[in-house]
C-alpha cells in the first residue's frame, strides 16, 4: 500500500529523464514539420486511436467568474474531436474539390517551451508546449495563431501516439477567417 | 430615440434594378454607403442580441453589438431583460469588459461610475465632488435601446422608438421561425459559449449566402459535403417541390424532402432524433412544416442573423466597417433534448460550419475575394447579376411570402436587397410597402393557424 502512494507521488508530475524529454521533443518538431508539409496522412499515423484532440472557445470574462472555459467539453470548442472526426475533416482535402486550399496555404509550426512529465501511466508522457503557427496565402493573407498545449503522448514501441491535445488559442475573436490549420 | 443624420442623401434606388436583376457593386465597399447603413438599417431595425437561455438568471449579461454600437444585455431581478448602451455617460468610457457573466453592478473603471443592471447610475467614486444640482442621477444612467422583444426565446432589440412591434417586424416570418424554435414542446436554448472569427468582407456577402444561395452549395461545399456524408456529393435538388419565402427582407429557401441538412450534419443519431419525433412535430406544426425542417434549407432574418434549420449553425454578421464583419456562431439546440444528442449536434455545427468545419472553410475566402476585388475603381462599376430564377414566381396555398419556385434561386437575395433599398430610401417606417400584404396578421401562436396553413 504504502508502495503505491509513493509511487504516485514521486511519478505524477515528475521531470521525465533527458533521455526521454529529447525523444518527446523531437517528436513534436517532426509533427509540426509533417503539419507544415501537409503530409497528414503521416501524421495521422502519429494519432492514438483513442485520440481527443480539444481547442476550446475562450470568452473574455471577470477574474471573479469562475465558469469552466477550458475543460467544460459541452461548450463551444473549435474542435472537440476524436481520431475518426480529425480524418473525416481531413477527407475534405482529399476530395479535389477543396477550394480554399487550391493554391495552398503556406504554414510554419513553430514548437517551443519543451516539457515532459511522467504520469501515474508508465508509458504516458504528459508535454507542456507553447505553439506559433504561421499561416500565408494567395498574396497577402497572413496570420499568426499562438498559444499553449498540453498534451498526453503515449510510447508505442519506438515511437509515441498523441492521446490527448488540449491546444488553448489565445484569441477571443478568431482574428482569420477561418482555422484550416491542425496545432 | 430618433436618430439624425445630416449629410448627403443620394438616391440608392440607382445602385439596383431588382425586376431586372442586377445590383451595383458598389455597396459591398464603398464607406459612406455602410455609414448610412448603420444609420438607417442598423439603428432602426430589430436586431438579434441573445437567447434568452444565455442570461437565464437575474443578473445574467452578455455584451454584444448592434450595428457598431456596443451594448449590454442583462437579465433584471423581475425576469425581464434590458439592453443599454455599453458607455459611461460621463466620459463614454466601456463599463463592461467581459463577453458575459453576472453581476449587480457595472462600474466604470475611470471614475468609478456605477451602474446597476438596469443601467441606473447608483453612486460614483468620491460622490462629494458634486454639489447639488450639478448631477441628476436619474438622467445619467446607461442609455437603454427603445425597445426589447422575445420571440420565443430569440431576443431582439432596436434603437428605434418607431419600430412596429416584433410580431410585425417578423411578420409571416414566424411561420418559418416556427421551425426552428418550436418544433418540439420545450423551445430552444444556445450551447454555452459562442465562436467568434473575423472575415475581411462586407457584412452583406454573409446575410445574402444565407438567405438564399442554395446555388453555392453544390460547388463551393462539394468537398465539405463528400467530407461529412461518406464520399457523396451534395443532396440533388428537386426543383418543382423547393422554394424561395421572402418577406419584408426576411428569407427561407428550402426543400421538402426532410432530411438534407441533416445529412451534411454527418451524425446519424441526430438525424434518429428528428426522424423519431417528426409525427409529432407533424401534429405541432402541421404537414408541410414537418416535411421542410430537415431539408437542404437556409435563412436569414433581416438584416444580419443567419441560421441553417437541421444543421443548427446559428449566426449574425456583425459589420465592421464597409470590408469586415465579425461573424459569431452559436449552436442552437431544443431544450428537451437529451445531453447526448446536444452534443453530437454541438460537434456536428463545429465540424461543419465552425471556423475549422469542413463547409465554413470555403465560404470566408469566397467572400473576401468578392469583397475586395469589387473595389477596383472600374471593376465597382460592373453590374452583379442577380436575375438567376426571376420568371418562377407562384402563388402557394400553405407556404406565407413572396414564393418562387426552385431553391437554386435569387429570389430571396433580390428581397433582401429590394429591403435594404426600402430602408435606405424610406424616411418614415411606417411608409414601408409590406413585402408581400401579410397573411398571418395578428396571429399571435402560427400552430394555431386556420386550415389555410395546414396542408
Amino acid at each position: 500500500m504504502t508502495d503505491t502512494a509513493t509511487l504516485k507521488r514521486t511519478r505524477e508530475g515528475t521531470a521525465a529523464s533527458l533521455e526521454l524529454t529529447h525523444a518527446l521533443t523531437q517528436t513534436l518538431y517532426r509533427e509540426a514539420r509533417l503539419l507544415d508539409t501537409e503530409n497528414y496522412a503521416d501524421w495521422a499515423e502519429m494519432l492514438a486511436e483513442d485520440l481527443h484532440y480539444h481547442m476550446p472557445g475562450i470568452e473574455t470574462r471577470y477574474r471573479r467568474d469562475k465558469t469552466e472555459q477550458v475543460t467544460d467539453l459541452t461548450r463551444m470548442a473549435y474542435y472537440n474531436d476524436s481520431k475518426p472526426e480529425i480524418l473525416k475533416r481531413l477527407s475534405r482535402l482529399e476530395t479535389g474539390t477543396a477550394w480554399s486550399e487550391d493554391p495552398a496555404t503556406r504554414y510554419t509550426h513553430i514548437i517551443t517551451n519543451v516539457e515532459v512529465e511522467l504520469t501515474e501511466k508508465a508509458d504516458e508522457f504528459r508535454v507542456y508546449s507553447n505553439f506559433y503557427a504561421y499561416r500565408n496565402r494567395n498574396e497577402r493573407d497572413e496570420d499568426s495563431l499562438v498559444g499553449n498545449r498540453i498534451d498526453i503522448w503515449r510510447q508505442v514501441g519506438h515511437a509515441f501516439q498523441l492521446v490527448k491535445r488540449r491546444a488553448i488559442l489565445k484569441h477571443n475573436v478568431m482574428l482569420s477567417k477561418n482555422l484550416n490549420i491542425y496545432i | 430615440m430618433r436618430i439624425e443624420r445630416i449629410g448627403r442623401e443620394p438616391d440608392y434606388s440607382r445602385y439596383m434594378d431588382l425586376k431586372e436583376g442586377w445590383l451595383d457593386r458598389r455597396i459591398f465597399s464603398d464607406a459612406d454607403i455602410y455609414e448610412e447603413e448603420l444609420y438607417r438599417i442598423f439603428a432602426r431595425s430589430w436586431l438579434f442580441v441573445a437567447h434568452e437561455s444565455q442570461i437565464p438568471s437575474s443578473g445574467d449579461f452578455l455584451t454584444t453589438h448592434m450595428g457598431e454600437d456596443a451594448v449590454i444585455v442583462a437579465r433584471q431581478p423581475d425576469g425581464s431583460i434590458r439592453v443599454m448602451l455599453n458607455s459611461c455617460p460621463h466620459r463614454g468610457n466601456k463599463v463592461c469588459f467581459a463577453d458575459a457573466g453576472n453581476t449587480r453592478r457595472f462600474v466604470c473603471n475611470y471614475h468609478g461610475w456605477a451602474f446597476d443592471t438596469a443601467g441606473d447610475l447608483k453612486g460614483m467614486h468620491e460622490e462629494y465632488c458634486y454639489d447639488a444640482g450639478d448631477i441628476d442621477f436619474k438622467n445619467h444612467g446607461l442609455k437603454n435601446v427603445a425597445k426589447v422583444g422575445n420571440y420565443k426565446g430569440l431576443v431582439f432589440a432596436t434603437f428605434n422608438s418607431d419600430a412596429p412591434s416584433l410580431e410585425a417586424w417578423l411578420g409571416d416570418f414566424r411561420w418559418y421561425l416556427d421551425m426552428i424554435l418550436d418544433n418540439e414542446e420545450g423551445g430552444t436554448e444556445f450551447i454555452g459559449g459562442c465562436i467568434k472569427s473575423v472575415i475581411s468582407a462586407n457584412w452583406k456577402f454573409g446575410v445574402e449566402n444565407f438567405i438564399g444561395d442554395a446555388y453555392h452549395a453544390g460547388w463551393t461545399h462539394d468537398s465539405g459535403a463528400r467530407s461529412m456524408n461518406n464520399g457523396q456529393p451534395f443532396p440533388p435538388i428537386d426543383m418543382q417541390n423547393s422554394y424561395h419565402a421572402s418577406m419584408n427582407g426576411h428569407g427561407w429557401e428550402f426543400g421538402t424532402e426532410g432530411v438534407g441538412d441533416l445529412v451534411l450534419l454527418g451524425r446519424p443519431k441526430v438525424m434518429d432524433y428528428y426522424n423519431k419525433i417528426r409525427p409529432k412535430m407533424a401534429e405541432r406544426l402541421g404537414e408541410m412544416r414537418s416535411k421542410i425542417f430537415g431539408s437542404v434549407a437556409s435563412a436569414s432574418i433581416f438584416p444580419n442573423v443567419s441560421f441553417l434549420p437541421g444543421i443548427s449553425t446559428f449566426r449574425q454578421w456583425q459589420p465592421k466597417g464597409p470590408m469586415q464583419f465579425e461573424l459569431k456562431t452559436w449552436v442552437i439546440v431544443n431544450k428537451a433534448m437529451p445531453d447526448d444528442i446536444k452534443e453530437e449536434v454541438t460537434k456536428g455545427v463545429m465540424q461543419t460550419f465552425g471556423p475549422g468545419g469542413t463547409f465554413e472553410m470555403d465560404d470566408g475566402e469566397n467572400w473576401e475575394n468578392c469583397t475586395t476585388v469589387n473595389r477596383g475603381v472600374v471593376t465597382r462599376h460592373e453590374r452583379l447579376h442577380y436575375r438567376c430564377g426571376i420568371g418562377r414566381e407562384i402563388e402557394h396555398d400553405t407556404l406565407p411570402g413572396i414564393v418562387y419556385r426552385g431553391q437554386y434561386n435569387d429570389a430571396n437575395q433580390r428581397g433582401f436587397y429590394q429591403r435594404w433599398l426600402d430602408m435606405m430610401t424610406h424616411d418614415e417606417f411606417g411608409k414601408m410597402p409590406a413585402r408581400p400584404e401579410p397573411r398571418l396578421g395578428n396571429v399571435a401562436e402560427t400552430r394555431d393557424l386556420p386550415g389555410l396553413f395546414a396542408l
